[in-house]
């Protein structure tokens, strides 16, 4: 019987091994090798369907510099191109975001894609985008294609059921407004003691990119450089946004304390239901998600950024860069420019709901609707501004061993907000200086 | 004389009711776990059921509400899944048998030749368990490269087999250990020679120890990510962990009914092989074969 076992497995293992012999397309055959090499991260459904349609219509289009379309994944995606860019074995074009791809240029893993820019894509693109990715000796490490800003989601039931206007983009609301707003919408609808009803949901798990985010309409920056030295501070301009969380969590409770520890996607059944009638601080994107997934008749709208000194939000793109060991640059970029032109750039942009950085896409009607709020977050777009941590080194190690676990505790109530700022200036300057011994500057 | 037949009587009621009592707590403690341990894989097979608007549902139940076929259909047809499975099949059963291949006569001569070296080996195992995989990526690479083993599942087995080895070495160790020397004299006396020792004898003595560590290795294999991700290029070459990554985004989004649906897809093979082997997993057969 064990005999028989051992047998089966051998011939099954075997057959599969003879199958994947005869079916093998390793790129080490002669004509994949020629492919260029494209890694994307897309991950919808229409996204990866958008991708792959452009890339086989390149391909129809010139069979002579054909490209294989490779998808990746966000979680891994960072250790992947570590690797690859220590090995050499790197794809020709990949696709990640700004806030990260600053770290591999100043390793000089990035290739310089100023000169084989067109004139038509320079000029196409807002300068904000391209600022994101632009080094002060004026190379460009990456096409910014995609700007991710975060946004206010209400329930348009809860806020009428209330009495409570959602503000128009003339006349935004303050954070003052929204936390007032907040408070009048926090209930115990049932009368049984407990809050049903919050105010205010805010998806905190990650809380380093949304406080960082919106801390530049309080007019905070947490990182400042002198002497060409990076160092965080947590002063008078950064606190209010966090005092502000902690109260509306602790002293006013109109914040959903089960919502802080969750990422934005993982909050939009207690959304739907009626528990949050606000999120704040979430992707664009996640329009998409309410639109695809809301139960039927369910109304919601976006609010336009909050204003504090002003309503300036952090920006963040999406970027299709190549790698400086490729070997058919000029290739890749010929690639990028057809991938990105105007008709492919609005199909990727609708495909993701994210916005699309050429201004020529921003003025299409598809990218203005009023029913799925693309007419205010495209409107935002003024607001968008580039963080202070845009070229620091060491920044993502920064962001998810320093920042997020610090702010995860101040907003579990472990410690005060004077505790957490002098924490995070500590431990902060600890990881910034062991970078910025290296010497290569954004 | 009645009076002590009562208390007899009582005292084995008592302790029947004791023994009954213990039997059921055991027994609700068992069932207490099955239900820690399979609760996962049912939430599992209940989103890869229901449309996507009732995945998103705050009052979200274990039984379906409406049971969609969707999100299998998606999977099946776009996605490289079934691709995906096979390649882990094969490399996880090859380098499962690989790996108890090599280990087997490596932990016979380990506990039977006695040696300084020994324990230098053993103390070897266990330091080679420490070094994290991103650490050894790099090297592991460039001498695959050098081997024109990347982007090959011949390559990815031979890293696995590698990458299992210091453990299963270990597990068999321990296994040969306690089989009685007397077993291996009198093969001798009856004139085995030392393969024949290891083939005839030990073998069959040991299949629940193979059994183990092969599904030790295989599952090793089997849910490995890394460096299958670094290591495998082409799309037709991927693994199983690799393409469920597929599904999941950014900022922990993730499409919630594929991802359940694939991953129960890709369960299945590794239980349906788990169920084929456990019976070597019975223990005792080693139990009896020497009067002591």
């Amino acid at each position: 019987m064990n005999k028989k076992i051992i047998w089966i497995l051998l011939a099954i293992a075997s057959l599969i091994g003879l199958w994947n012999l005869i079916h093998d397309q390793s790129p080490n055959s002669d004509t994949d090798q020629d492919k260029l090499r494209y890694l994307s991260l897309a991950w919808q459904e229409q996204s990866i369907a958008a991708n792959k349609a452009i890339v086989a219509e390149w391909n129809s289009q010139h069979p002579d510099m054909e490209v294989e379309y490779i998808q990746g994944t966000w979680n891994s995606i960072h250790d992947y191109l570590i690797t690859t860019f220590e090995t050499k074995e790197t794809p020709d074009i990949f696709h990640y975001e700004s806030a990260i791809i600053v770290d591999f240029a100043i390793r000089g893993f990035l290739a310089d894609m100023r000169p084989y820019i067109g004139q038509e894509m320079y000029s196409d693109i807002l300068d904000i985008a391209w600022e994101s990715v632009t080094r002060s000796n004026g190379e460009i490490c990456g096409i910014p294609f995609l700007m991710e800003s975060f946004i206010v989601l209400y329930n348009r039931e809860i806020f009428e059921k209330n009495g409570i206007e959602a503000p128009s983009f003339e006349s935004p609301w303050t954070w003052d407004e929204m936390r007032q707003a907040a408070l009048a919408l926090t209930q115990d609808t049932d009368g049984d003691g407990s809050v049903d009803q919050w105010g205010v949901a805010m998806g905190l798990r990650s809380a380093a990119n949304i406080i960082m985010n919106h801390s530049i309409s309080f007019g905070g920056s947490f990182f400042t450089k002198e002497n060409d030295l990076y160092t965080v501070r947590v002063g008078s301009a950064e606190r209010p946004l966090l005092n502000l969380i902690m109260d509306m969590l602790y002293v006013e409770r109109s914040m959903a304390p089960s919502s802080i520890g969750k990422t934005g996607a993982a909050m939009l059944p207690e959304f739907f239901s009626g528990k949050y009638a606000m999120m704040v601080g979430i992707g664009s994107w996640a329009r998409q998600q309410i639109v695809e997934n809301a139960p039927t008749g369910f109304r919601w709208g976006v609010i336009p950024p909050l204003k504090a000194q002003s309503q300036d939000i952090g920006i963040n793109t999406q970027t299709l860069s190549i790698p400086s060991t490729s070997k058919r640059k000029e290739h890749a970029m010929a690639f990028i420019s057809y991938m990105l032109n105007q008709e492919n750039m609005a199909l990727l942009a609708a495909s993701d709901w994210m916005i699309p950085t050429r201004t020529s896409c921003l003025a299409m009607d598809e990218f203005r609707t009023v029913d799925d709020g693309w007419n205010i977050v495209n409107a935002s777009v003024k607001f968008l501004q580039s963080g202070s941590w845009l070229g620091v080194p060491g920044y993502v190690e920064w962001k998810t061993r320093v920042a997020n676990p610090i702010f995860q505790e101040l907003f579990a109530d472990r410690f005060t907000v004077d505790e957490a700022a002098e924490r995070l200036e500590t431990e902060s300057n600890m990881v910034l200086s062991r970078y910025q011994r290296g010497g290569a500057r954004w | 004389m009645i009076k002590k037949e009562g208390r007899i009587t009582l005292n084995i009621k008592l302790k029947t009711l004791k023994r009954g009592a213990r039997s059921a707590f055991i027994h609700l403690a068992l069932m207490m776990f099955m239900i820690y341990l399979v609760f996962p894989l049912l939430w599992m097979v209940s989103l890869s059921l229901k449309p996507t608007p009732e995945i998103y549902s705050a009052d979200p139940s274990l039984m379906p509400r409406t049971v969609s076929g969707e999100h299998y259909r998606s999977v099946l047809h776009e996605e490289r899944v079934v691709r995906s499975i096979l390649n882990s099949l094969y490399v996880g059963i090859t380098s499962a048998a690989l790996v108890v291949l090599v280990a087997l006569p490596g932990a016979y001569a380990l506990v039977r030749y006695k040696s300084y070296a020994n324990n230098v080996v053993l103390g070897w195992i266990l330091t080679s368990q420490i070094f994290p995989v991103i650490l050894l990526m790099v090297p592991l690479y460039m001498i695959l490269r050098s081997l024109s083993l990347t982007n090959s599942l011949l390559g990815l087995i031979l890293v696995y087999v590698v990458w299992s080895m210091p453990f299963v070495l270990w597990m068999l160790h321990g296994y040969i250990k306690t089989i009685p020397i007397e077993l291996e004299e009198a093969a001798t006396i009856d004139g085995a020679t030392r393969i024949q020792i290891v083939y005839r004898i030990l073998v069959p003595v040991l299949l629940p120890a193979i059994g183990a560590s092969m599904l030790f290795a295989f599952i090793s294999a089997w849910n490995e990510f890394f460096l299958a991700l670094v290591l495998l290029k082409s799309p037709d070459l991927l693994t199983i962990p690799v393409e469920l990554a597929k599904f999941t985004g950014m900022e922990g989004q993730a499409r919630t009914g594929p991802l359940a649906a694939a991953s129960f897809i890709a369960t299945i093979p590794s239980i349906v092989l788990f169920a084929a082997i456990q019976k070597w997993f019975s223990s005792g057969l080693v139990a009896g074969a020497v009067k002591n």
